[in-house]
């Protein structure tokens, strides 16, 4: 896999040069055979890191995961958002027959690219709106469907009754996990409370750790967040002993004795549909959503922390949701 | 929803809000001692970053926080050195030498964790160091005395840095340096000796910010400082270039942020209130360095290369 | 102790050289141990390159420097301290945040790594209980005045045990009671050996306090000589370099209807504070009012009040019996007043525009400038290559840019400019400063010829030379006040500087 930076720390000459020496040993793990003229291309463009156990990570792992690519193009870390349409509008014009611009936040930039490559296959997510064009589609994910799973397991977990709840801004695929998880919680009948924090930021690790611990403070035992800044809060919990819930990626890494579970997002589960549909010259139109009956979703135990009763009510309430037989969201 | 006004919870934020303003306090310290010989560093955020990567790297690898602290400090000096080189040795414009070391941090602490680490993987830190005694007062000793040791050293340096500036030769030649150039010039002070010797030591102390801010955090990530660098140099304008002012400005900012948040825990806020009293620490910082900046002046040589004869 | 055969200091065969310009051609000049040497010369003449030379700031392009009779081996200013030698620049060398004992303990070689200012203070004590300096070591330097600061150079320079002290152009901010007490600071200093060298462009001051006199023009010695050998006229030669009539004539003119009229007139100064605090002055028709003062005493704003740039707060300004009070500038001007302002790059001349441009600046929507909204660029053109020849502006051309001529030239242009609309009142704010004496010479002349063809013209001047040379009538103005006006053939120095300083006024509601 090859990737890209875009960010403009091209300022100084001098500095400039470190950073190519830098940047050149860096790119040797790459592959750079994306030229295969007869391969079929994907480029995908995201806010963060790919590796950041959160949102850009689960694209890549999911592109990562289909079957019939020749070669994955990546350029991470464009939270400017003209960075990003820059980078989308590059790999339009080069070509890559498929082109996933990852972040709500690009949805503008992509309505006009995608107008001025109509050859060109999009993807865009999380969303489910395609501005009508027929070579862009949208995809998302029903994140209230895990979220609800492990509020009801925290609920059935907590001691002290009171549960810590981490958000960035309340939109899109973070809002839809907190509500689901705070509907989980009050589905419980033990009277346990979610404390929901949103702190406004995607960003800023510090105060999600400060977030963190003011939960713990109001004496939360048990601790959730979503987005790229829960890192600062993970590690909170760990000091505290308080226990995790994860979405977007596995996050056992964060912490191999709190994380109880996390959802995972297998976006290869509709990506799949969409590339397959791209080689018999379907190039889009439709919005796709990935949830826990389609096994886009998965709730993804962590056996080294020990839920008790909870892990099966958990594997009951997916089975009920996946039979529709449940109202998780908002 | 709780009650903001208990003693726990006011106990709480005051904690809160002390964590919280040790990166902008060192970082502040630091450019306030550069600021001072007429030296501005826009990078200061940049170099955070580094001495955070350097520090998380090195305490992932061999899991020692004490030599995090080093590293962390060794890579603000090494940024000092170019920092040095590029403004008082080139005499480049201040402005757009450290725009480019903030960029430079930003890219390359990000691209060295990509290929070094990858997966952010928790580190640990130094626990919480709980002063004798003084730790056991019911209250203030929860507020005050029960932080990482890496706290207590930053508001130990307020008073150090004071002393440096007001009652040391070194300090006399600072201030001298940053607001007639020429005049310790012509005493035979060394102008380019001075900016030189501020430079790596608002470096190094930005290096530190930067460890402190991975170590406490346990965790490393791109463009973890969030800005706090560029932050810390409007609380140098908030803190009228003294110490003191910065410490000032750093604990009004942390507490204030840590009220919206323990508002924001306790459900006292939510939904567009809560975008709004977000954006409060900031706010009142900009207000008050609209007011403060009106009635102190700024050291008279600050961005000023010195050129002997000019 | 001084042995008076080896010079204190020789220079040889300086040369400098600055891009376009030879600062320095050549320049020999000694001083020995205990003598005042003084070094006379227009502005530009090369005064102060050849001192910054001396004290290591510059680096010569040919010559050397001795100190005792050996190669001074100074390449920075820590050299020339380490040598003994001092300078005092002519834009004061301290830094205005700091106390005056943080200024002199700065760069010290025998401070520790503590700053001990209890120590340099007790020291410059003795220094100014010596010399007679009075200053507060725990003052801070913004607070003081200028000749305060002053006297903190001088001590500065005496805490390193100078022995080779180097004053550029110190009297040009003093009064005179202050240049008196500076003199006899030197003058003790000199007793001690110490050698200094006094730069000045005045002669009075030259003949009054030097041994020996090296006059310099255009980057070269032109004369050397003793005060006993001199007079003020062969000293003015020699800095010109052609015959120069330092003092006007001033033929009996008669003396009209009052013209310019202020009566009780309060301004705000630029701090807030109010700076002219109820002046009454009266200029008649034909007579030169001169006001002196030291500056910072409310000049500056009553210039700027009666010419309509700053809004008075009390009082009336009237010209030619019409009152003008707080009116725009374009009204006083219909008026019938011209204004020579005291900040010529700033308020006179537009630095960018051509000089051309800056001749018709006021008059350039008028006829015959102007007609049907089009300037009219060959009548534009005669008229200014008149005024130029007129007034001896010294120009390449009606199109060079006004910045790159010199202060008298570009003083020069404004007068041109002011006086071309025969004005019924002329203020000028510091005609001369910052003139060489030539172009000084032929702007006083300009004024008495405008106030003999009738006009009523305020001078308002720190040079008190300048004042006594042009006034009929003589003010003082103290603390925004003028606290007296004498007949010229009244007015002493002595006097005048004894009202500048404020003593023998008496002060409203004192004890
Ligand atoms: N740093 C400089 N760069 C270029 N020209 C200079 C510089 N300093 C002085 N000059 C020029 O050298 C000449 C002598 O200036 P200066 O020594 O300041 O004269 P003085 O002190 O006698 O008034 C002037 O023409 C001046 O413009
Ligand atoms: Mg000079």
């Amino acid at each position: 896999m090859h990737k890209r930076n875009h960010r403009k720390w091209l300022g100084l000459a001098a500095l400039l040069a470190v950073l190519a020496l830098v940047a050149g040993a860096c790119g040797s793990d790459g592959d750079d055979s994306a030229g295969g003229d007869d391969g079929f291309r994907i480029a995908i463009v995201a806010p963060s890191a790919s590796n950041d156990l959160a949102f850009t990570q689960s694209i890549v792992d999911g592109v990562g995961a289909l079957t019939g690519v020749s070669a994955v193009d990546v350029t991470d870390g464009t939270f400017i958002v003209d960075d990003a349409a820059a980078a989308i509008r590059g790999y339009a014009e080069e070509g890559y027959d498929l082109v996933i611009a990852h972040g709500s936040q690009y949805g503008g930039s992509l309505q006009e690219i995608a107008a001025d490559f109509p050859d060109v296959a999009f993807a865009w997510g999380t969303s489910s709106d395609t501005f009508g064009l027929p070579n862009v589609s949208a995809y998302t994910a029903a994140s209230d469907q895990g979220g609800y799973v492990m509020g009801v397991m925290a609920a059935a977990m907590t001691n002290s009754g009171v549960i810590g709840v981490i958000g960035p801004i309340a939109v899109g695929d973070a809002k839809l996990y907190v509500d689901g998880f705070v509907n989980g919680v009050q589905a419980n009948s033990g009277g346990a409370t979610a404390n929901v924090n949103y702190i406004e930021s995607f960003s800023d690790v510090a105060l999600a750790a400060e977030a963190a611990q003011g939960h713990i403070a109001n004496g939360a035992d048990i601790l959730t967040g979503t987005a790229q800044m829960v890192v600062g809060a993970t590690g909170v919990a760990a000091e505290h002993g308080a226990k995790w819930f994860g979405t977007q990626s596995n996050q056992t890494a964060l912490g191999a004795d709190i994380v109880v579970a996390s959802q995972v997002y297998k976006w290869e589960v509709v990506l799949q549909g969409v590339v397959d549909g791209i080689k018999d010259g379907d190039l889009g139109g439709e919005a796709h959503t990935i949830d826990l009956a389609n096994g886009g979703l998965v709730i993804e135990f962590n056996d080294a922390v020990d839920a008790g009763h909870a892990r099966t009510l958990g594997e009951n309430t997916i089975k009920s949701i996946a039979a529709g037989l449940k109202q998780t969201g908002a | 929803m709780g009650d903001f006004f208990t003693v726990a919870s006011l106990v709480f934020v005051v904690g809160s809000g002390i964590r919280l303003a040790t990166p902008f306090l060192l970082a502040g310290l630091g450019e306030a001692i550069g600021q001072r010989s007429g030296v501005l560093n826009l990078g200061v955020d940049g170099v955070m970053l580094l001495g955070a990567f350097g520090a998380y790297w090195t305490i992932y690898e061999t899991q020692s926080p004490v030599l995090g602290v080093f590293v962390g400090l060794g890579v603000g000096l090494v940024m000092g050195v170019v920092y040095a080189v590029i403004t008082v040795g080139l005499k480049a414009e201040q402005g757009i030498s450290g725009i480019g070391i903030f960029l430079f941090g930003l890219g390359i602490s990000d691209l060295l964790f990509q290929k070094q680490v990858g997966t952010p993987f928790p580190i640990r830190g130094f626990g919480d160091w709980h002063v004798p005694l003084l730790s056991d007062i019911p209250k203030v000793g929860e507020m005050f005395f029960q932080h990482s040791v890496l706290v207590y050293v930053a508001f130990a340096l307020v008073p150090a840095v004071a002393f440096l500036l007001n009652r040391t030769t070194f300090g006399l030649n600072v201030r001298a340096v940053g607001e007639n150039p020429a005049a310790a010039d012509s005493l035979g002070v060394s102008v380019a000796r001075v900016r030189t010797t501020t430079i790596l030591m608002a470096n190094t102390l930005a290096g530190l910010a930067g460890a402190v801010l991975s170590i406490e955090l346990g965790i490393f990530q791109q463009n973890l400082t969030n800005g706090q660098g560029f932050i810390a140099i409007a609380l140098v304008y908030f803190g009228a270039w003294r110490p003191v002012g910065v410490m000032g400005g750093a604990l009004l900012f942390g507490l204030v942020s840590a009220t919206v948040l323990q508002w924001k825990t306790l459900g006292l806020v939510s939904g567009a209130a809560s975008s709004l009293t977000a954006m409060a620490p900031a706010v009142l910082t900009i207000l008050a360095l609209v007011v403060i900046s009106r009635t102190v002046g700024q050291p008279a040589a600050l961005t000023r290369p010195f050129e002997r004869g000019h | 102790m001084a042995d008076h055969t080896v010079p204190l200091l020789e220079l040889r065969g300086i040369t400098k050289r600055f891009p376009g310009v030879l600062a320095n051609d050549d320049v020999h000049l000694d001083v020995l141990p205990g003598e005042i040497h003084a070094l006379l010369g227009e502005n530009g003449a090369g005064k102060s390159t050849l001192m910054k030379v001396l004290y290591g700031l510059y680096r010569p392009d040919a010559g050397e420097v001795l100190l005792s009779g050996e190669p001074s081996g100074i390449a920075t200013p820590a050299d020339a301290i380490d040598a003994g030698v001092a300078m005092i620049h002519q834009h004061f060398m301290l830094v205005p945040t700091l106390t005056v004992a943080e200024n002199v303990a700065l760069g010290l070689a025998d401070n520790g790594m503590l700053l001990d200012t209890t120590a340099v203070a007790g020291r410059i004590r003795e220094l100014s209980a010596r010399y007679g300096l009075h200053v507060d070591p725990s003052a801070y330097v913004w607070q003081l005045a200028v000749g305060e600061r002053q006297r903190v150079e001088i001590v500065k320079a005496l805490y390193r045990d100078c022995r080779l002290l180097v004053l550029d152009e110190p009297t040009a901010v003093l009064t005179p009671l202050e240049v008196d007490e500076l003199f006899v600071t030197l003058r003790t200093m000199a007793a001690d050996g110490v050698g200094l060298i006094f730069i000045s462009h005045k002669l009075d001051e030259v003949l009054a306090l030097s041994d020996r006199i090296t006059v310099m023009r255009d980057g070269r010695v032109t004369g050397e000589t003793t005060p006993g050998q001199t007079s003020k006229g062969e000293l003015a030669d020699m800095m010109v370099g052609r015959a120069v009539q330092l003092a006007p004539d001033r033929p009996a003119a008669d003396v009209g209807e009052v013209r310019l009229a202020v009566d009780g007139l309060r301004v705000m100064g630029d701090r807030g504070l109010e700076s002219v605090t109820g002046c009454t002055i009266e200029v008649r028709a034909g007579e030169v009012v001169g006001i002196a003062g030291v500056s910072g005493n409310g000049q500056r704003e009553l210039a700027e009040a009666v010419a309509g740039l700053r809004q008075p707060t009390g009082g009336t300004v009237a010209i030619d019996g019409t009152d003008v009070t707080g009116q725009h500038p374009s009204r006083v001007r219909a008026a019938g007043l011209a204004y020579v302002p005291e900040e010529r790059m700033r308020d006179g001349v537009v630095g960018e525009f051509t000089v051309a441009e800056n001749l018709i600046l006021v008059d350039h929507d008028r006829d015959p400038y102007c007609r049907r909204g089009l300037l009219r660029l060959g009548a534009i053109a005669d008229a200014c290559r008149d005024l130029v020849a007129r007034f001896t502006v010294k120009t390449p051309s009606l199109e060079t840019t006004t910045s790159n001529l010199s202060g008298g030239n570009i003083q020069k242009l404004i007068l041109a400019r002011e006086l071309s609309g025969e004005p019924r009142v002329l203020v000028a704010a510091q005609p001369t400063r910052g003139v060489d004496i030539g172009a000084a010479e032929y702007i006083h002349r300009r004024l008495i010829d405008e106030r003999s063809s009738g006009t009523a013209v305020l001078v308002i001047s720190e040079d008190l030379d300048e004042v006594l040379a042009l006034s009929d009538r003589v003010a003082v103005m103290f603390a925004g006040r003028i606290v007296e006006v004498m007949d010229v053939a009244d007015a002493t120095v002595e006097r005048l500087g004894l009202l500048m300083a404020g003593t023998g006024v008496e002060e409203v509601g004192a004890a």
